[in-house]
């Protein structure tokens, strides 16, 4: 719902949507196309005026050669079997005469660098290449607007980059006016002009980045995802020692911590990199693991080894494709290895039932709509219990243990789709944990979720691990890895390019990259200022970084 | 199983037909396999579904994988045919005498149930042949040029196109199902999975009607429908080499019909 909400955007301007999850993103977005309230339907009172069409008045295809829209799932929005008519299908349903069909289609396609591709089929791209197609065939209608309604929330980081680098010179060569409702705040940052923040349907902030960033009020209000150099920024002016300009991107952030630090003393010994720690029992333990998909012969897992100790907590990191998926699924018994053995819990997995092995590991869904089907969040959780067949007071405690755990106790009777996305996942980590098994392994559990979403769900896989349970989760998210992770697997092409501790993995940017990942921020920051300074050389957070520089002043 | 609707491109005469030729193939064909009474018949019929599988270049294994989807069916045909086909050849006395000439296994109830396993397999060779070898959108525009309305056509069409992600997606959800200790899926009695649909159907149901919604705002905003006369940058014409294949079409399928009075 969006509530008398009065906003006025530019011709040319290149705008950030901010806002948590139920702010009413995407409703403004679907509103900007007349889709809400001509398609969807709605109560719309007041009116949206795009170059002074009223979107009620206006036929929806009409608007649609005025604003394109990207949405977040790729598979949603191709229809086709090639880039080519992919490209077409708008400018067809426009009776457009066939060679200017053509230059569109050639056009759309050289402006989000896809040449060349034109015969490929859609299924068969990356997640960013994706993303472009959808972006260029939306372009071929000719649009002066162009809406992504989160187009970028699935992507690995490099594919963010990707749709990013189009979409800006889309604005830059072309003057089209882009509104791209997003929380990746760095690259907001680093290219947009204006960012406006919604709260709840209403219009909380209006402002450049840096007016926005620079607002830490707003960040405690509504957790609005901050680059993580405006973080520290922050967090430093708290401390009275403030920088001489407020940064919103690296290179700004290490002028000011130069000019900040200067007349302090490196005294900082580089800290010493924390050996991962081995209990004796082994959780997890992967030999030789070679997966091919059938009937199509994809050599997905190529001779993968590792082995993973009783209480670790560890992320499997990598581009889309890169075989993380398949990796899990190993590990879960969903799929046998064609070749080498894996042992979870004890259990080797050609011999076990998948049922069986979710006595020891706990699995947690990427998409919490997936698995909800019960009436009471009670009633979802009770479910794994209950086909365990436990007696009732030992389910009972399962599940408010369970629920305790991640703060839902008072929500037992709620109907389990009606809550907020953040609940919902949780609800779903909570269904895993009524089994109590000693491994938890969360597929990308942050996806789509909001920053404060982000750290809760992350915080509870925190206490599961303070707990001695060993925790596995796959993400995208780079700030979540170096936060919380111990131990980081990056995958590419099926094979493992890397295998430390985290702090390790990051200090080599270079090698990282070829999976398709940037470090966070604010190890980039670190890596960015002068050996001489004597700061951390690879920071995983902004605490490590800001620790860093207070102690040069505390020295003094 | 793999994908039952999917496209695997490639150049061969099969994928260079006219999508209309190939309607024609799928609903004669499909017709005359319904009316195959005769094994050897039947076993022509499959050699030739055959031969088109190998001609269109399309992988075997993928056929592999639906015949072995179908074999719990299969074997449930020939139980059902051995025990309750009035048939007059027994091979086998009944051990419990049901009724007259039921409960024994007859030869005619075998030979039927070989009949029958054939036609099932000819068909599931013959509509992915189709299916696998156009693009949905030329496929949309066969039926187009057949006289169907634009809507109507993309509508089946799209609804084809949700037939795979609906198999992958229930393919997660059941999965999810048994990472939560649900072992109907893999061991239980027809009653126990029977039990077990509800916690499938729920998640399965929102999650389409969520993205049936997303994907008309997709198409809405690509102006889908704005123009009754809309443009096809990919037009199809009946070639010489596509009223051939409909010629032999039809011999084919005369010939399957009248081949037994013949004989």
């Amino acid at each position: 719902m969006v509530t008398h909400l009065t906003l006025k955007i530019n011709q040319g301007e290149f705008v950030a949507i901010m806002g948590e999850n139920g702010a009413s993103k995407s409703t403004l977005c679907q509103m900007m196309n007349g889709i809400i309230p001509n398609s969807i339907g709605g109560r719309l009172s007041g009116q949206v005026l795009i170059h002074g069409l009223n979107t009620k008045e206006t036929g929806i295809s009409e608007l649609a050669t005025k604003v394109g829209i990207v949405l977040e799932d790729p598979e949603t929005q191709l229809f086709t079997t090639s880039v080519k008519s992919e490209v077409a299908f708008g400018p067809e349903n426009l009776s457009l005469p066939p060679d200017e069909i053509e230059e569109r289609v050639r056009w759309a396609l050289e402006a989000v660098r896809l040449s060349g591709y034109e015969e490929r089929l859609p299924s068969s791209l990356s997640g960013g290449q994706k993303q472009r197609l959808a972006i260029a065939a939306n372009i071929a209608m000719r649009p002066d607007i162009l809406v992504l309604d989160e187009a970028t929330s699935q992507l690995d980081p490099v594919g963010v980059e990707e749709v990013l680098s189009v979409v800006r010179e889309l604005n830059q060569k072309y003057g089209m006016t882009i509104l791209m409702a997003t929380d990746a705040s760095e690259m907001i940052a680093r290219v947009m002009d204006r960012v406006v923040v919604l709260n709840q349907g209403q219009l909380e902030v209006d402002g450049t980045p840096r007016q926005i960033f620079a607002n830490a009020g707003l960040f405690k209000k509504l957790m609005i995802r901050s680059p993580q150099v405006s973080q520290l920024a922050t967090r430093l002016i708290n401390e009275a020692h403030p920088l001489p300009e407020f940064p919103i991107t690296v290179p700004e952030a290490s002028r000011g911590l130069q000019t900040l630090l200067k007349g302090t003393a490196p005294n900082l010994v580089e800290q010493k990199k924390p050996a991962v720690e081995c209990s004796q029992v082994v959780a997890i333990q992967v030999e030789h693991l070679d997966y091919i998909y059938q009937p199509l012969d994809v050599h997905a897992v190529k001779d993968i080894s590792f082995k993973i100790c009783q209480g670790e907590f560890v992320a499997l990191i990598g581009q889309n494709g890169s075989g993380k998926t398949t990796v899990l699924k190993n590990l879960l018994g969903l799929l046998r290895p064609t070749r080498g053995r894996v042992v979870v819990a004890g259990q080797d997995t050609r011999t076990t039932a998948v049922s069986e092995m979710a006595r020891h590991v706990g699995f947690v869904l990427q998409n919490p709509d997936q698995q909800l089907f019960a009436d009471t969040v009670e009633e979802e959780v009770a479910y794994g219990p209950r086909n365990l067949k436990l007696e009732k007071e030992l389910i009972e405690q399962r599940i408010s243990d369970a629920l305790k755990l991640v703060g839902l106790e008072d929500k037992r009777q709620e109907f389990p789709p009606a809550l907020s996305k953040g609940d919902r996942a949780k609800v779903v980590i909570a269904s895993a944990l009524a089994l109590d098994p000693s491994i938890v392994i969360l597929d990308e559990p942050t996806t789509g979720q909001d920053y404060r979403g982000c750290h809760q769900i992350m915080q509870i896989a925190q206490s599961l691990h303070e707990q001695g349970r060993t925790v596995v989760f796959v993400t995208h998210h780079m700030a979540l890895v170096a936060e919380y992770a111990q131990r980081v697997i990056v995958l590419s092409g099926g094979k493992v390019l890397l295998d430390d501790v985290t702090e390790g993995v990051f200090a080599k940017p270079e090698v990282v990259r070829q999976a398709c990942i940037i470090p966070p921020q604010i190890t980039e920051l670190g890596q960015v200022l002068p050996a001489g300074l004597g700061m951390p050389r690879n920071p995983l957070t902004v605490l490590t970084m800001s620790a860093a520089i207070l102690n040069r002043f505390d020295l003094k | 199983m793999s994908p039952l609707i999917a496209y695997y491109p490639g150049k061969t005469f099969f994928h260079n037909l006219d999508p209309r030729a190939k309607i024609i193939f799928m609903v004669i064909v499909s017709t005359a396999i319904f009316m195959v009474q005769q094994i050897p018949v039947a076993l022509v019929v499959l050699g030739v579904m055959f031969c088109l599988w190998f001609l269109a270049r399309l992988p075997f294994r993928v056929l592999w994988s639906f015949i072995k989807a179908l074999l719990p069916i299969i074997g449930f045909l020939f139980l059902v045919q051995a025990v309750f086909y009035p048939g007059t050849t027994p091979l086998i006395k009944p051990l419990i005498p049901i009724g007259k000439g039921y409960g024994q296994i007859t030869l005619d109830g075998i030979l039927f149930a070989v009949l029958l396993t054939l036609r099932l397999m000819a068909m599931i060779i013959m509509l992915p042949l189709v299916n696998f070898t156009t693009p949905v959108q030329i496929f949309a525009l066969g039926m187009v040029k057949m006289g169907l309305p634009y809507k109507l056509a993309y509508t089946m069409t799209t609804a084809l196109n949700l037939v795979p992600i609906l198999q992958m997606e229930t393919g997660v959800i059941v999965d999810a199902q048994r990472l939560r200790a649900m072992q109907s899926f893999e061991k239980g009695k027809l009653a126990d999975k029977l039990k077990a649909y509800p916690a499938l159907v729920t998640p399965l149901v929102i999650g389409s009607m969520r993205r049936a919604q997303l994907m008309a705002v997709a198409m809405d905003s690509r102006a889908f429908g704005a123009s009754k006369s809309r443009t096809y940058l990919e037009d199809i014409r009946l070639l010489p080499r596509d009223w051939v294949f409909i010629c032999l079409t039809v011999f084919f399928t005369v010939g399957i019909i009248v081949a037994p009075y013949l004989l």
